[in-house]
């Protein structure tokens, strides 16, 4: 596991105020919306301006590949990593 | 005139929790210190917690007891100051130039209460969020009798306030502690609410905790007054 997923995980915990969740828990390939962690629309806000802040990176809400990089913290760390070297 | 039953009350305040804390404290009131503690809502899956707001963990505190015995049931929420230590958050990222959280911006409104409590209790009977004056107990009451008038067979009713952020503490002298309470009122003719008018002295405590006090201590009367607005509330046949 990546040190950047790990990253992730610990501000996806941070941001949406998972009580009684550590980064263990959440597997990279665990889907993050709707299924598996069970997170909303307001989550995917919220998680969209946290990797913002913490990245320093733009993310457009209407492009459509947005809503694949959001899957699972495996894609969202490869997206991440991506916006980083561009 | 307005005649209803209280079928249950219950009511948090830090410190104090079942009945028989409320009954030692109506004998003798203070107002306890605020040591940020939170209420209990363990009858929540984690997920469903991290939504909550201390405020809303007091009103859920509170109501859920009284819902979960009685079931799907109209609510009635009032609330002075609603939730303070959100909106000042808000108000303190856009004076940095920062963005605002979604999650923040979407519980700050003062309906988010119910809102979260009609998702979580899958209830969507009729809900109504209140923003009175120090008689916000009296104003939702009325509230609560109409819908009852109206052929509901019972209202859940809460009144909560937290403790606002020190700087708006200047401004708020009718929070002295963070206070949540809960009652259950059906129709029925033990109590009457009228209101008159005239001036007269301020409560001591917060008209909810007033109430708190009489219905613990078996008092049959209270006058509350706010402005020229005065509230008789009375046990009927005492």
């Amino acid at each position: 596991m990546s040190d950047l997923q790990t990253e992730i995980k610990n501000l996806i915990i941070e941001a949406l105020g998972l009580e009684d969740m550590a980064a263990e828990d959440i597997a990279a390939d665990l889907t993050l919306f709707g299924e598996g962690l069970g997170l909303d629309s307001v989550d995917a806000l919220e998680l969209g301006l946290a990797i913002q802040k913490r990245f320093g990176i733009k993310i457009d809400a209407e492009a459509k590949d947005t809503r694949q990089h959001f899957a699972n913290v495996a894609s969202l760390a490869a997206f991440v990593a991506s916006k980083q070297a561009a | 005139m307005t005649q209803f039953r209280i079928e249950h009350w219950r009511a948090w305040a830090p410190g104090l929790d079942g009945a028989a804390d409320w009954h030692a404290w109506q004998q003798a009131p203070f107002a306890p210190q605020d040591g940020g503690e939170q209420p209990d809502v363990g009858f929540l899956p984690a997920l469903q917690r991290r939504r909550l707001s201390r405020l809303a963990r007091m009103a859920f505190h509170v109501a859920w007891p009284l819902a979960d015995a009685a079931g799907p049931l109209p609510l009635v929420f009032a609330s002075r100051h609603g939730e303070t230590p959100r909106t000042l958050a808000i108000l303190e990222d856009l004076a940095r130039d920062e963005p605002l959280s979604p999650t923040q911006f979407s519980l700050s409104v003062h309906n988010a209460i119910i809102g979260l409590w009609s998702i979580q209790r899958g209830d969507t009977s009729e809900m109504t969020a209140l923003a009175a004056e120090g008689d916000g107990l009296e104003q939702a009451v009325l509230e609560a009798a109409t819908l009852l008038g109206e052929g509901s067979p019972g209202v859940l009713l809460i009144v909560a306030e937290e403790n606002p952020p020190a700087l708006y503490g200047p401004y708020i002298d009718d929070v002295p502690f963070p206070y949540a309470v809960a009652l259950l009122l059906r129709p029925g003719a033990d109590w009457q609410l009228q209101l008159a008018e005239g001036a007269g002295p301020r409560a001591a405590w917060p008209h909810a905790l007033e109430l708190v006090r009489a219905l613990s201590g078996g008092a049959d009367s209270l006058q509350h007054h706010w402005k020229r607005r005065q509230w008789n509330w009375s046990r009927i046949g005492a």
